[in-house]
Parts: C-alpha cells; structure tokens; sequence
C-alpha cells in the first residue's frame, strides 16, 4: 500500500534528548472579571509553578483531584493553552537541558545580561510559545491530544474517514486513495476496520470512540500524545481493551504518554513516573512503584487511602477534611495544609484558616464587623462587643481548630472589642529530592524546616 | 418480627422497549431479594439494564416507549413503631419502626400477603396516587449526576422543602399548632401551605398579622427540619447553605444535598443510581461513609448501583452481576470476590487493573454488551464468552444456586449434560482458555 512520505520529524540528529517534553514553572492563571466594565478582581490560579521532566519513550502520570489543575497544564503542553508563565520546552539535547536548568536555578533577578540573553536564545530555539513557526508547526504535529469525552471531542456532522483522514489533509500527507488507504492503516490499527470508514460517531460506543480518537491522534505518527482522562468515561471492561491499546501503540510506535487521569489503579498500571498535582502545584513526583510503595506525601497517602480497591491494607485512616480551597485565594506554604490530617506548626497558617476552619467546624464568626489585616499571617478582628471577641480567642484555643494551627499562633490577645492575630510566618513549601528522582513538597520530609523533624 | 420476607422482592421483572428496529429486552426475567438494612450491589456494564431495572422498582421507566412485560415487584413498608413512636424501644429493637401489618388480616396472614402478616405493595400495579406516598418516602432514589438532577432555578432549601410537603405536611402543621382551626378560611390557607401548595397571592394573605405568626412557625418549623436533613449529610453550615442554589456547589455538596434529600423521610429502600461516579476519589470515600453510617443509623436497604466492582465490595453485603438484562451471578461479596464462578465476572474482575499487572496484559473482554432486540433463548454472555459451548447459544441457563449457600450463578459450566438435557459435545468446557 502506498504511503505519503515520512513526516518530517524536527532535529532528527543523533543527539536527542532523554526528556521529550521539559516544563519549567509554567503557570497559568485566568482573570476573573466583575462588574460593567469587566475589571479583573482576582485570579483563579489553575497552574502555579510546575516543573517536570518527560522522558522519551516512558508514560508519565498526571494525579489529581478535579480542579487541581491537571487538565490545564495538559492544555498548555499540547499548545493549545499559552501559560501565563514560564515554559514548555520541546527538544532539548542534554547539553542544552543542562544549560538551562543552570540558567533557571537562579533567582531572575540575579542573572547577568549576559545569562540573560542565553536564556532567551535557549528560549527562542525550544520553548514552544517562542521557537520559530516551522519548528511550532512540528511541535503541534508530534505532540497530540486525546481528550477525556468521546463524545464532544468528534465532530457528530462528519464521518470517521474524514475525521480520521483530517490531519492527514491538513498536513498535506494524503489525498485521495492514498488517503482513504491511510485511513484504513489507522482504523486497522485501533481496532476498527474499514467497514467503519463511511459511519458517523453517535453509531459508535463509548469505547469505540475513543479508538477514533486515538486513530486520529496517530495519524500524524507523533512522538508525544496528551491522554486527558482517556478512560474515565468508559467501563471497566472497555478500559482494559483501551489501556492494552494504549501499551500495544507505545511499543509499536515509540510513543511518550502524559497520561492524565484521577484513577489511581489505571495510572500506577500505566505510567513509569507519577506526578501528584493539589491545587495548582505539584506535591509529589516519582517513579510509580515508588511513589505508590512509599508515598512522602500526605495527600498522596489519603489518595492512596481514599480508593475503594485497597480496604483491608489501610495503614493510616486518612479522611481529607474540609473543601478544596479557593485557587483563587490559594493557602500559604504548603496548599494542603488545611486538609492535611498530620499538619504541623510550619504548614502555613494563616489569617484565613481562621474563617476556614471554624465554618467547617459549624461555626460563624458572629459580630464581625472589619478586618485590619497586615500581611497574611497577622490581622486584627474587630467584634461589635468584646463578648464575641472572646468568643472567637476562646473558639481559637479550643479542639474547634487543629493542633497544629494553635501551635502556629505566636500571638493571640483581644484589645477592646478588637482581635489581634499573628501567626508564625513561613515562606511557600519547596519541592525537595528526597532519594533520587523522587521529590516531595512536603515539610516532613524535605529539609526547608529541620525543626520539624526535632519535634 | 417476620424476618423471613424480604423488604423487596423483584420476581421475574421484564422491561421492554419498543423501538424501531424491535423490541428491545432491557431487563429480561431478573429475580431479586433485599433484605432489611441490607446492602444489595448490582454491578454491570452499560447497556446490561441496571439502571432501568431500579427505576421499575418505582416505576419510573417512561411508558411508552417503555412496557412493563412481566413481573412483580413486591414491597412491604415499615411503620412507626406504635409503642415507641419511632424513638427505638425493646419492641422494636431500638430501630423504630416495625413491619406495616397486612390491612386484610392485620397480621394473621393472608392470601394477599402470602401468609407474611405484612403490608404487601405490588409496586407496578398500585394506583398511582398510592406510589406517590411510596416515592421519596418510603423508597427514595438518589440519582448519578447530582447536577442534573438537581433543578437549578430552585434554591437547596426549596427543593427538599418539597420532600417534607409532600410527604410530612401534616407533622409540620401539627408543630406550628395550626391544625385545629381545619374548617376555618386560615386553616385551608395553611394547610395548602404545609404542602407547598401555596400560590403568590395566598403568600401575601399569610403575611397578614392575624396568619401572620402561625405562618412563620409553620416556615421555621419547616427549616428546622431542612436544616436538620442537611446537618444529618455532615454539611457545614447547613442555614447557609440551604440558601444556596445548586450552581453554587460543589459536586461532592450537590450530592450530599441529594442524599439528604433522599433520606429526608427516613425511607425504607435507598436505591443509589452510581452517585460517586461523576466524583473524585477522596469526596467518593466520604460519601460512602456517610450513606454506610446513615444505614447503620436508620436500618435502611440499600440497592448500589454501579458498573465499579472495588465500589461495591466496599460497600455491599450481597452483590448482583448483570448483564444484557439477566442476572449472571449473586453471591454474598466474600463469595463473589473470592470465587467468581461466571466467566464474564471473573471476566470483569480481571479486567480491573490491579498491582503486579503487566502492562498490556489486562484481561479485557473482547466485543461489547450486544443489543438485544427479540433475543431468542441463549446465555447472553455467549458471544463473548471464552468457553462457550453449541449449548450455550441455544438454550437460557438457569440461575440457580451452585456450591454453596446463597451462590447462584447462571452458566452451563456448572451443569452435567444430564442436568440440562444435552449432548456431552454441546456443552461449554473450561478447555484451553484463559480467564
């Protein structure tokens, strides 16, 4: 059978990279907008500084509750989303990986003009959003997207031949019977045939479109594909045939998976490094045995803990309390800290948490009439009479709030009817190495408070 | 107590659709028990007919293009506990509540309640008026998508504000002390407020000083009880969050609002229609504490639903395999996680990624769930079943109970050729496969 000729891959030289894909401090933060004249009030922080390697060939999972920002940060690695921040850099060699990292570790406002121009020129040559068109064009054909729903993401007025075929043209790859020959190659490979070629997708299942999806994304012979929660709308019979699809077409074709999902057996079956994402930020990074046999992260642990398969082997009950903050208004330090079931002084307590915690703990802040807040871990409260107030320091220095944030209030006096607050500041959670190639942000494990440890 | 009758007992339910193309056989001849406080699973693919087979049970399947073709689905109630008044005593070992005695014998036993002594509800023929009283009383159902199926333009506090005017607008008006004057002007208005009923112009009349106090205990008395609803899910704030609209929620509220809702009139049955799919792991953990906790307290039933096999080991005593609209396997959870003896749970089972798996060596099942328009006699497993014999494609197996105590299972593969009436050469053999 005739085939177009090879795609053009970019730099095929002998010096490719061990990381595919390189993310360094992406951020992305979309504005929110009230009142006639859409004034940006805020930002919602959907990804926060995110770094992380994938490597060539290997499956990297992607973890996380929904709204931690998982499916933004596969939007703007596929390109398809411009991060607010930072970059996404394709194809770098070792060489220039290394020069980077060098060039990124200091802090940007201590860098020489010098460093500086070396950084853009690094930049110009490999981060997506500035490397030159031809390069871009070929980041956006090896780098594919096989969305979460199956059922919006194929267009219901074509058919499969042309929704299969469509890179194909686009790409100028095929016309004709050469393309309908392609098409077939494609459909052969996911599983379908060429009966399925003049049918529409609402004559398909749930799983059978996702094969589409998958055919369509392979009709570019990309190097990288972004799976955004592949199998989460299918059962679990379908998912076993999709997830052996999905290995079988990374050895046939040397494929690099993002595998993003929130099910933690599919991810640990699939992925050779795991990234756990909470709010914006990553918490926990490693290779998946490791990370699944000895998580450092206590949200990890209560991930972990929270899946239905594992009853039985519980080590720690770890229930998550509380809702998902506002990543609008993301906690200080570490993210997790108002959930977190082994807090500790150094977590980042705030003015905030006071809110938090009590209406979690069903209680109102009642008489509230201002609050003078001086950073975000010192305030004072004003009450209407000095009876609430006391209220709220009796409400402080009781079982209503954890442990660890009582731990953390360095002062705590009522003056007047006012409330004066001050918590212990600390600056954000770093992410650590702890043993090789597995970094936690956790305090309890990482060396950025050693006090921690002596208690 | 009689023990012996189940709560609910499906006998030979079918329900069929008419479609274009034929009739289609959604559920076809199941056959279930629940036993009070029990946990039944029902476990199957998409497309197997669990969903429709627990909206029969409240008949809730649009006919047409739905038909009830066959079955009874009998339900016996439970009442207040007359000594106690539903605040647990000796007689009624502390639940509160006690089986509705059969109103032909009251207790004696009956034809009409098959000798039980208990009230005794063919759910898909009582009158309709008669269901109403049942619906979201006695047996509640709490939906997948809590934000479908909650309505969006009405706030929490309306929405269960109608469970209780439905089904308790007598006790709310017996608390706001407003039921003596029935025959007045002010009673009816009340009254038609308990329920809900109440139109802009009647809301105006009771803002009126004279109705103006018995209307506003009715209202408060009302929100105790919404807020009491609230509070039993683990909500915070409940008083806040009853002013809310769903939109404002997030999913792992909006189905807790949906539990509370459900469990509202403390009912009998809760049927759960997968409620954690469309939610994160972490908020599915706390759900499923809350409905086992809420169980434990109310000695309610609980059908589960869901096509998540770990899910259901979790939570159920018993569980349910279904599949093209015929129940493959029940077994108690031990038995069936243990021992599957289907193919196609053993199938499934398998097919759930799990630690020391080797990648691309899932076992999945090859083929999906087949339509079944006019099925003629077959197991319906058999156009994807490794094992499969000339038999199976030609005759129904039966389910019956193999090996053990309560473990019934409908495959040929348990049955000598005698048994069934076959060639030794039609039959299906554990030859030479996998599973």
């Amino acid at each position: 059978m005739a085939i177009a000729a090879t795609p053009l891959r970019p730099e095929s030289s002998p010096s490719l990279g061990r990381n595919i894909v390189t993310i360094r401090g992406v951020r992305k933060y979309f504005p929110i907008k009230e009142g006639v004249l859409q004034r940006v009030t805020g930002h919602v922080r959907a990804v926060d500084g995110v770094s992380f390697d994938i490597p060539r060939g290997e499956t990297v999972g992607l973890v996380g509750e929904s709204g931690c920002g998982k499916t933004t940060l596969g939007r703007c690695i596929s390109g398809l989303l411009p991060p607010t921040e930072g970059g996404i850099y394709f194809g770098l060699d070792d060489e220039a990986h290394r020069r980077l990292d060098d060039l990124l570790r200091m802090p940007a406002g201590s860098r020489t003009p010098e460093q500086d121009r070396k950084l853009d020129e690094l930049a110009a040559r490999y981060r997506i959003d500035a490397m030159p068109k031809e390069r871009w064009k070929a980041y956006r054909r090896n780098c594919q997207v096989v969305f979460q729903d199956a059922f919006s993401s194929l267009n219901p007025r074509q058919l499969v031949k042309d929704i299969v075929g469509r890179p194909l043209r686009v790409y100028k790859e095929a016309f004709g019977r050469d393309l309908n020959a392609r098409v077939i190659e494609l459909l052969d490979d996911v599983g379908l045939g060429e009966q399925h070629l003049y049918r529409y997708p609402h004559q398909f299942s749930g799983g059978q479109r996702q094969r589409i999806s998958l055919a369509r994304a392979l009709a570019l012979e990309p190097d990288f594909i972004v799976l955004d929660e592949p199998t989460s709308a299918l059962d679990v019979s379908v998912q076993a045939q999709i997830l052996n699809l999905l290995h079988r077409l990374q050895q046939e074709h040397g494929l690099t998976y993002l595998f993003i999902t929130h099910d933690l057996n599919v991810v640990r079956h699939m992925s050779d490094r795991i990234v756990v994402m909470y709010l914006g930020k990553v918490c926990e990074a490693g290779p998946a045995q490791q990370v699944f046999d000895h998580p450092r992260h206590p949200y990890t642990e209560a991930l972990i803990a929270a899946d239905p398969g594992r009853h039985g082997d519980r080590r720690v009950d770890l229930r998550l309390m509380g809702p998902i903050p506002d990543p609008a208004r993301p906690p200080q330090g570490c993210r997790f800290h108002t959930r977190c079931p082994v807090s500790t002084k150094w977590c980042g307590w705030e003015v905030d948490d006071v809110v938090r915690q009590l209406e979690s703990a069903g209680r109102t802040l009642e008489g509230l009439t201002g609050v003078e807040r001086r950073s975000e871990f010192s305030a004072d409260l004003r009450f209407q009479t000095e009876e609430q107030a006391e209220g709220l320091i009796s409400a402080l220095r009781s079982a209503a709030v954890p442990e660890a944030m009582r731990a953390a209030l360095i002062d705590l006096r009522r003056n007047g009817n006012e409330v004066v607050l001050r918590f212990e500041p600390v600056d954000e959670v770093r992410l650590e190495s702890i043993e090789p190639e597995h970094e936690t942000a956790c305090v309890l494990h990482t060396s950025q408070y050693p006090q921690v440890r002596g208690e | 107590m009689t023990a012996t009758v189940p709560l609910l007992s499906v006998d030979n339910l079918a329900v069929h659709f008419a479609t274009k193309r034929g009739v289609l056989h959604a559920v076809d001849g199941v056959s279930l028990n629940i036993g009070e406080a029990e946990t039944l699973g029902l476990v199957g693919e998409t497309g197997s007919g669990k969903s429709v087979t627990a909206r029969s049970l409240l008949r809730l399947v649009p006919t047409p293009p739905g038909v009830y073709a066959e079955g009874r689905v009998f339900f016996r109630p439970r009442v207040l506990c007359s000594t106690c008044g539903g605040t647990g005593c000796a007689t009624c070992g502390g639940i509160g509540r006690i089986p509705a005695p059969c109103p032909a014998c009251s207790g004696a036993g009956c034809p009409a309640c098959e000798s039980s002594g208990r009230e005794t509800l063919d759910l898909l023929r009582v009158p309709e008026r008669k269901l109403r009283d049942i619906r979201g009383n006695r047996i509640a159902m709490i939906f997948q998508d809590p934000g479908k199926a909650l309505n969006p333009a009405l706030s929490v506090r309306q929405q269960i504000a109608e469970v209780f005017a439905e089904h308790r607008s007598q006790e709310l008006l017996e608390a706001a002390g407003a039921d003596g004057d029935s025959s007045s002007g002010a009673g009816v208005l009340m009254r038609r407020a308990a329920r809900g009923r109440s139109r802009l112009v009647e809301r105006r009349v009771l803002d009126i000083p004279p109705f103006r106090s018995r209307y506003a205990r009715l209202r408060g008395g009302l929100d105790d009880r919404i807020a009491e609803a609230l509070k039993a899910t683990r909500i915070p704030n409940p008083r806040k969050v009853m002013n809310s609209y769903p939109h404002e929620l997030s999913g792992g509220m909006k189905q807790r609002v949906m539990i509370a809702q459900a469990l509202a009139c403390d009912p009998d049955l809760l049927i759960a229609d997968e409620p954690t799919t469309a939610l994160d792991v972490t908020i599915q953990a706390r759900i499923l504490d809350l409905i086992d906790e809420l169980q434990e307290k109310h000695h309610t039933a609980v059908l589960y639903i869901s096509h998540d096999l770990s899910l259901v080991r979790r939570i159920s005593d018993r569980v349910a395999v279904m599949y093209g609209g015929k129940l493959a396997e029940v077994a108690s959870t031990a038995q069936l996680f243990d021992d599957p003896l289907h193919p196609y749970t053993k199938a499934l089972l398998s097919a759930i990624p799990s630690r020391g798996q080797r990648r691309g060596e899932l076992v999945a099942i090859e083929g999906a769930v087949p339509e079944f328009i006019a099925p003629k006699a077959c197991c319906r497993f058999h156009t994807r079943c490794p094992f499969a014999g000339p038999l199976c494609s030609s005759k129904d197996p039966a389910l019956l109970e193999r090996g053990r105590e309560g473990h019934h299972a409908a495959c040929f593969l348990y049955d000598s050729p005698d048994d069934v009436d076959a060639a030794p050469d039609l039959m299906p053999s554990w030859q030479g496969k996998r599973v």
